[in-house]
């Protein structure tokens, strides 16, 4: 067993040497274990997005209709020398997609290339400024689905802990009692508050824009681009606020509410402790672990964004980018989107093992795993 | 249209978006739209009558009534089919809106049989059958009640706003009258046929070899067609067969109709649907498009058997086998009879799509593809009120794709925008197609004895010559080791003929005109565009494109060369063996225009080094980024080339560009183009009424401005900004006695002023009995001031017979390809019968 973190001791080569070695094992071990996790969900999603290889079929019906409908322009043209032409358009096409491979052979090099981060060239799609490289395309959505999401999730995290703490202390008071009869007011998603926002603040009360991330034209000024691109960012800000907030203070007062009854912070009260310290030390520093993990979901959360609100406020994030490649079966962006996730949600997993053992003296790491 | 199918695919949103439209339906408030804009003298201004148009993404168009309300927007570039939209739209004050009739809803049927593959019988595998069924729908309720107005009932497979059938309404109008709704007639024929077939009704039901019949209806899902589907489901099951409804998307449909062997028979009937963005000049080629094996290779054209008659003069029509115009409408009119029998379509209705926009503001719509498919809406749009001010477009997407001349972006809104930044030669009538000139001044069109072309415009003169023999030094092919082009003596084509010639004469001022970056357009500017066209399907050249080289081969089919004449004022002769009914039309495929030299030498110089390339497919294939001259990594690369090109002075295809580059044009070219990339951020130019300020590709935005330097009058096309569709009124006696003539008036208007009789077409009536049969037609009589006479003499009564009759009317406009009809229903009754009455 390796406790984590220990300052070496002088004279305990011998024991160093054994704890990094099982260190190292335990490393590798969880490192093989989460590539292997990463590579089955990803060659999943290869599959999934292709159907199995029947959206090479649905993908020559199209490019076979769309060159006869182009070709039906050409006036003048003979049907021989119309039907020729289809052909070698046609042709040019499969040759491009690589449509004339197995979809087996190419289901193992989309895999290859999304293990080694080489997400390639979009098949269909292009990045707002015209790349067709899947990293442009999905770095050039990321800033606005950071800023929205990552100020709507950041405030409804920290609210309500804070809201949940404070709550947890006034067990059954007015105010607990309407946040558990409001809880269930999240069951609605954050766009359908959305269209409730927009009705009422962008048309009956006409105070803030109805969509978009800035002012039509954009300013040049940057900071009156920053001032309306915040201005743009409150109504889909609020209604995610409204639709998270009141289940996640619930959820949280209740884990508090749970941690708060244990026999050690009972034991702190009875010695007089005061209030602020019992919470400190008796309550958020044994639940940090979940609290970290729950925080680190919601980061790696933003990544895939929320499509529907991002139509319903015309926001140019991730989300929307996703369900449009979904939408033209472009399989180099969805692999490049789920790969990225998943890459990400298996780091956030192996730092949370080190994490768990930096935060709660309980936790210890042997080669087998995590343990208490 | 992307985001529009992405949008449609998901129920969730369309919730979403019908959410919003049944919410904002409550926000009944309206405030003027936009900024008025300064008062302005138009006889000053030059180009577009806007200062600012901003263009900004907007997917949802349930919003749209509101944004436009409210002044966010004041144009939608998209056309809107929801009725509540709709709804709202006509409620609303603040906001109004043009009509586009671009596409139809039409029943596939599944033409083999009589049995299929399951070992079922397929009753449309029989032509009768296929024709009874219409008799058996409603167009008039499909496109009232399931569509809910925002569609014209149509009977033929040629829409009802296209040139041919303003030239066929009479015959168009007959046949309409022949099939309207008869369900006691569609049952006695489906009787009659299905007997036939072996097969019998038991308990309301037909059966077939002991089971009973049963259809698969193909039903899509997605849109509205899904009522339509049912509609007719229903009405098949009340003929007698049971139906299974496969409800499915567009892909999963397109696996079934389009992709699996029809004699499989996983399908009877498919709601089908066509779209057109343009007005289609010349439809002659529907017929062997949509009934015969030459319209695609896909098995279920395959399994098209028309009617040989049928199939000989869609077959002529398509190849334009007529030895003139009358004889074409001959052949249409009996073609479109033919094509009801064979009925492997039964069309039903040609969708109305609504473009919204602010009520101050007025813009040319085109009237198959609305304001997106308008090639003269930059020179229209402006506020009613007002000349320039800032004018802001909602568009489903901007920068679809990247941009640039050659091969940049398809995308129907991103080609609006360029067409903006654009001037072409001839620009089309949004209203009937018809090319009219812009930057020409006149032009010739010389053809070969014997080849149908007419012209309708004074622009054009049509000439028939018995041969057109290729001048010597005429450039046809191209040499790439001298990068310039060949003529027909060099190729060793001497002796060429061509079956056309277009001699087009340019304005005086066509060279003293400027790109939006300051630099003189010149004679290289037009060059340079058909070098590019030879060098690209050019297999040693390394601009060589294996995507352009089937377009390449094609165009060289019927290219017979092409020179220059002169320069001041510019005048070219374009050979070539391809036509077309109309002269206009002819001339303006061959029309060259112009594309800025400098800026397409940065491109060239990219492409040769690999790192950009024109066009999609070849930037797949070399692993470079697609050039955009807007905005991303090709941006970069530019600058790269530009500091070359400075340091070089370098002038592509030089033997050819050169005759008409001077050097120190060459350093002055890129000087403008560098100051442009610095102050814009970007190197799209061009000539037309409005530039490219600014490009906000994440944000979904782009800013053009007004071009000042643009040479045309601002109020040059103001007047195609209304379509002038006739509005009829037709009286006349409800009541005729025999023995007696009859008088029927008709008061043609439009915005309730008096229709110009020189400006009607054709004014036809058609006199029907009470079966429905044509008893006579003939033609109107104008008495002026918008008023026209049909008299009846009381041998016509005579010919009426006793009873119910209707007297129909079909007027046809100089100004717009969509006829109009009126009709005024009269009972004919004995000598002295209506004194008792």
């Amino acid at each position: 067993m390796v406790n984590l973190p220990q300052e070496p001791a002088q004279g305990q080569a011998g024991p160093d040497m054994r704890q990094a070695y099982l260190f190292g094992i335990f490393v590798a071990r969880r490192l093989v274990a989460l590539v292997i996790t990463v590579m089955i969900g990803v060659y999943l999603t290869i599959v999934v997005a292709n159907m199995g290889g029947q959206v090479d079929e649905l993908r020559l019906i199209q490019i076979r209709a769309d060159v006869a409908e182009e070709v039906r322009g050409d006036p003048g043209i003979s049907p021989a020398e119309r039907q020729a032409f289809i052909d070698q358009r046609v042709a040019l096409e499969i040759d491009r997609l690589n449509l004339d491979q197995p979809f087996i052979w190419r289901s193992f090099d989309y895999l290859r290339r999304a293990m080694l981060l080489d997400l390639g060239r979009a098949e269909q799609m292009h990045s707002d400024h015209g790349s067709r490289q899947v990293n442009r395309i999905i770095v050039e959505r990321l800033p606005a689905t950071l800023l929205l999401f990552g100020t709507a999730n950041l405030l409804v995290f920290f609210v309500s802990i804070l809201a949940a703490l404070a709550l947890s202390r006034r067990y059954g008071s007015a105010i607990d009692r309407a946040v558990v009869a409001l809880a269930p007011t999240s069951a609605a998603p954050g766009w359908f508050y959305g269209i409730f926002l927009i009705l009422i603040f962008a048309f009956v009360i006409p105070i803030a824009p109805p969509g978009g991330m800035v002012a039509v034209p954009p300013p040049e000024d940057p900071l009156s681009y920053a001032l309306s691109v915040l201005r743009h960012m409150a109504l889909p800000v609020l209604a995610i606020f409204i639709s998270s907030i009141f289940v996640s203070i619930y959820s949280w007062r209740t884990f508090f509410l749970i941690h708060s009854s244990e026999d050690y912070v009972e034991m702190a009260r009875a010695k007089g402790l005061p209030e602020r310290m019992i919470e400190r030390r008796y309550i958020l520093r044994p639940t940090l672990p979940p609290i970290i993990t729950s925080f680190l979901l919601m980061l790696i959360g933003l990544w895939s964004g929320a499509i529907i609100l991002e139509q319903v406020f015309n926001w140019p994030g991730l989300g929307t980018l996703l369900f449009q490649a979904i939408g033209h079966r472009d399989t180099p962006v969805i692999i490049g989107g789920v790969v990225i996730f998943a890459y990400l949600l298996a780091l956030t997993v192996f730092l949370l093992d080190f994490l768990y053992a930096l935060l709660d003296p309980r936790v210890r790491i042997n080669p087998g795993g995590v343990g208490r | 249209m992307k985001l529009r199918a992405v949008l449609s695919g998901r129920g969730r949103t369309a919730a979403v978006a019908a959410g919003i439209a049944l919410l904002l339906a409550c926000a009944a408030y309206a405030s003027p739209p936009g900024d008025g804009g300064p008062d302005f003298d138009i006889g000053d201004r030059r180009g577009g009558l806007v200062d600012e148009i901003v263009f900004a993404t907007e997917g949802d168009v349930a919003k749209m009534s509101g944004l436009i309300a409210d002044g966010t927007y004041q144009l939608s570039a998209q056309g809107i089919t929801d009725q509540t939209v709709f709804q709202r739209i006509r409620e609303s004050e603040a906001v109004d809106y043009d009509l586009s009739f671009g596409s139809s809803v039409e029943l596939t049927l599944n033409p083999v049989g009589p049995e299929v593959g399951t070992g079922d019988l397929n009753p449309f595998h029989v032509p009768a059958m296929r024709e009874a069924l219409n008799w058996l729908v409603d167009r008039r309720y499909i496109a009232e009640e399931i569509f809910g107005g925002l569609a014209r009932p149509r009977f033929l497979p040629i829409g009802t706003a296209v040139p041919d059938f303003a030239r066929l309404a009479a015959q168009a109008r007959e046949i309409e009258v022949r099939y309207q709704p008869d369900r006691a007639r569609a049952l006695a024929v489906i009787d009659e046929e299905m007997t036939a077939l072996g097969a019998e009704r038991r308990g309301g039901t037909w059966h077939y070899q002991g089971r009973p019949v049963t259809l698969r209806v193909l039903i899509r899902s997605d849109d509205i067609r899904r009522q339509v589907g049912d509609y007719v489901a229903n009405l098949l099951e009340e003929a007698g067969f049971r139906t299974e409804r496969l409800y499915r998307g567009a892909e999963e449909s397109s696996r079934i109709w389009i992709a699996s062997d029809p004699a499989a028979g996983q399908w009877h009937v498919y709601t089908g649907s066509w779209v057109s963005i343009l007005v289609q000049r010349d439809v002659a080629d529907n017929f062997s498009f949509y009934y015969t094996p030459r319209g695609r290779a896909d098995p279920l054209w395959q399994a098209y058997d028309p009617d040989p008659e049928f199939d000989a003069i869609a077959e002529r029509l398509s190849r334009g086998e007529f030895a003139d115009l009358a004889e074409r409408e001959d052949m249409m009119a009996r073609a479109l009879t033919l094509s009801m029998e064979d009925s492997a379509r039964v069309w039903l209705v040609d969708q109305s799509q609504i473009v919204p926009r602010a009520a101050n503001v007025q813009v040319a719509a085109d009237l198959a593809g609305g304001v997106r498919g308008s090639q003269i809406w930059p020179l229209t749009l402006r506020f009613r009120d007002g000349v320039g001010g800032r004018m802001s477009v909602a568009t489903p997407s901007v920068l679809t794709e990247p941009w640039n001349p050659i091969a940049g972006t398809n995308w129907l809104f991103d080609r609006m925008v360029l067409r903006a930044i654009n001037d072409l030669p001839l620009l089309p009538d949004p209203y009937t197609g018809l090319y009219r000139p812009q930057r020409v001044k006149e032009a010739q069109l010389t053809v070969r004895e014997g080849t149908p072309v007419s012209a309708t415009l004074d622009w054009l003169t049509v000439d028939v010559v018995d041969e057109i023999e290729v001048p010597g030094n005429t450039w046809i092919a191209w040499d790439e080791d001298a990068r310039r082009f060949l003529t027909v003596d060099e190729s060793g084509q001497a002796g060429l003929t061509a079956r056309t010639r277009s001699t087009i004469r340019y304005e005086d001022g066509f060279f003293r005109r400027s790109w939006h970056d300051g630099s003189p357009v010149t004679p290289a500017d037009v060059v340079i565009a058909w070098a590019l066209t030879f060098a690209r399907a050019e297999p040693e050249s390394p601009l060589f494109d294996a995507s352009h080289a089937p377009s390449f081969e094609v165009f060289a089919r019927h290219f017979r060369g092409w020179r220059i004449l002169s320069t001041d004022p510019l005048e070219v002769e374009v050979y070539s063996d391809q036509i077309s009914p109309d002269g206009e039309s002819v001339v303006a495929q061959r029309a060259p225009g112009v594309l800025p030299w400098h800026v397409l030498a940065l491109a060239i110089l990219a492409e040769e080094e690999r790192e950009l390339a024109f066009s999609s497919a070849k930037a797949d294939r070399i692993n470079a980024e697609w050039l955009s001259l807007v905005a991303g990594p090709s941006l970069p690369v530019l600058d790269r080339m530009l500091e070359r090109a400075r340091a070089d002075g370098f002038l592509p295809f030089p033997e050819l560009l050169g005759t008409y580059t001077e050097a120190a044009e060459i350093a002055e070219r890129y000087d403008n183009i560098a100051a442009w990339r610095a102050e814009r951020r970007h190197f799209q130019i061009g000539d037309g009424p409005y530039y490219l300020h600014s490009v906000h590709p994440v944000e979904g935005a782009l800013v053009l401005r007004h071009f000042a330097d643009f040479p045309d009058p601002a109020d040059r096309w103001l007047g195609f900004a209304d379509p002038a569709i006739p509005e009829l009124d037709l009286e006349g006696p409800l009541i005729v006695e025999q023995g007696q003539s009859a008088r029927f008036t008709i008061h043609a208007t439009f915005q309730s002023a008096p229709y110009a009789s020189e400006d009607i077409d054709l004014a036809r009536y058609l006199l029907f009995d009470g079966d429905g049969a044509l008893v006579r037609e003939g033609d109107a009589t104008s008495r002026g001031g918008g008023v026209w006479e049909v008299d009846l003499s009381a041998a016509d009564v005579e010919a009426l017979g006793m009873g119910p009759n209707s007297l129909e009317v079909v007027f046809t406009s100089r100004h717009v390809a969509m006829p109009v009809f009126a009709s005024q229903p009269f009972a004919t009754v004995p000598e002295g019968a209506a004194v008792l009455h």
